[in-house]
């Protein structure tokens, strides 16, 4: 392991994926997400569905897959005009830290306004890390956010959700394993209809504190 | 011109009318264990409807606990009605479901699927379901719900019984929502879900939003 990986993953990374609570903030005000173990069910419950998704497309992505296809791959797994802006938002967001952080013809590649898998899939393949990295780098993400949005949001014991989100490492490298060794190779697809109407019924909201 | 049609195994296909066919199950089931393969092509001008005569009732294998596997596959160059009955998981089985819908450009699709975990005073049982729709070569739509014990995303609180979902493409139509029913835009279409506990409410909701 690189430790290109960390500064990937590190959420002071300034990608702008700290204005995003990855549902969280709606899932709030709607009682979904309320202490500790509602927030650990959020959490997977994103993980294995949206994180599997991103863990598929950044290994793609890393692994020299055409990116043009795989962010048109993206759009169809996400048909949430507002999880499909956030997305785009934060891909743009770490092209922009990325491309001065690791130089690489690589980046010419990217469509504009790329999907954040995608331009992970990049960062990655950028900072000499491999697809599985990539996979990890998404999955970890995932969740990193939105736990740290709810911290946020609640005024919840930062220690206590660090445990939260640190108790979930074994899904994290579940679903980073599986995304890249799937049998027919076809790109994990796993959707979660809530998240999609949390989404919309957020991006409505005049009064909101984060982006998604 | 009439459908063609042909049919082995656990279905029959009937024509049931100038443009429409139904799917008629011969045998008890799906069971654990089966594949079934549906191959659907609708040439350009042409217009199908498929339909089922019943509702189909997954069962668990007799031994082990392999899923009972149903792919769809259409070819759509015309216009294309997909609306099978619903289908109920029992307890102990996994039903899993693929529908890939490859469109030429022009081409109009509905395809609906309606889900009940469980028969009634019954524990559910398990269902994936993946559909993916390609217009023109380009993806429109990808996406696997899986949803019974075992899931990674079935959770409390929101772990429902009952789900209905409906893609279309051929009109456009925006963002709607609703208590546990969403509509989301596609190019030139839309997908609808909704879910709850009854069958019955989670079909108006989705209908609601279609």
């Amino acid at each position: 392991m690189s430790s290109a990986l960390l500064t990937l993953a590190d959420s002071r990374l300034p990608a702008g994926g700290h204005a995003h609570s990855g549902g969280v903030e709606q899932a709030v005000a709607a009682g979904l997400v309320h202490d500790p173990g509602s927030l650990a069910a959020f959490l997977l419950r994103r993980l294995t569905t949206s994180g599997a998704v991103a863990a598929g497309l950044a290994s793609a992505a890393c692994q020299g897959d055409d990116l043009a296809r795989l962010d048109a791959e993206a759009d169809a797994r996400t048909p949430s005009p507002a999880l499909r802006a956030a997305s785009r938002q934060q891909g743009r967001g770490l092209v922009r830290v990325g491309r001065r952080a690791w130089p690489s013809p690589l980046w010419d590649a990217l469509p504009a306004a790329p999907h954040h898998p995608v331009a992970l899939g990049v960062a990655a393949a950028a900072g000499g890390l491999t697809p599985r990295d990539a996979a990890a780098a998404a999955a970890y993400l995932s969740v990193s956010g939105p736990a740290t949005a709810a911290q946020r949001l609640l005024a919840m014991d930062p220690l206590t959700v660090a445990a939260v989100t640190a108790r979930l490492a074994p899904d994290i490298d579940a679903v980073a394993g599986n995304s890249t060794r799937s049998a027919d190779g076809s790109l994990p697809a796993d959707t979660d209809p809530l998240l999609d109407l949390l989404a919309e019924v957020h991006s409505a909201r005049k009064d909101r504190f984060f982006a998604s | 011109m009439l459908p063609v049609v042909r049919a082995s195994g656990q279905l029959a296909v009937r024509r049931t009318g100038p443009a429409s066919v139904h799917l008629v199950a011969t045998a008890f089931g799906p069971l654990g264990g089966d594949d079934a393969e549906v191959r659907l092509v609708v040439e350009e001008g042409a217009v199908l409807a498929v339909r089922s005569v019943a509702a189909a009732v997954a069962l668990p294998a007799r031994d082990g606990d392999r899923p009972s596997v149903q792919r769809v596959l259409a070819e759509v160059a015309g216009s294309l009605d997909l609306r099978p009955e619903p289908t109920v998981v029992v307890r102990g089985a996994h039903h899993r479901v693929s529908v890939t819908a490859v469109l030429a450009p022009g081409a109009v699709l509905t395809a609906a699927e309606q889900v009940l975990l469980g028969r009634s005073g019954e524990e559910p049982g398990r269902w994936t379901g993946t559909t993916r729709v390609v217009v023109d070569g380009r993806p429109l739509l990808h996406t696997t719900v899986g949803l019974g014990p075992g899931a990674p995303a079935w959770l409390p609180p929101v772990a429902p019984r009952a789900y209905a979902s409906t893609v279309h493409v051929g009109q456009a139509a925006g963002v709607l929502t609703a208590d546990d029913a969403v509509r989301l835009p596609l190019e030139n279409g839309w997908v609808a879900t909704a879910w709850g506990t009854e069958l019955h409410s989670v079909v108006r909701a989705v209908e609601a939003v279609a």
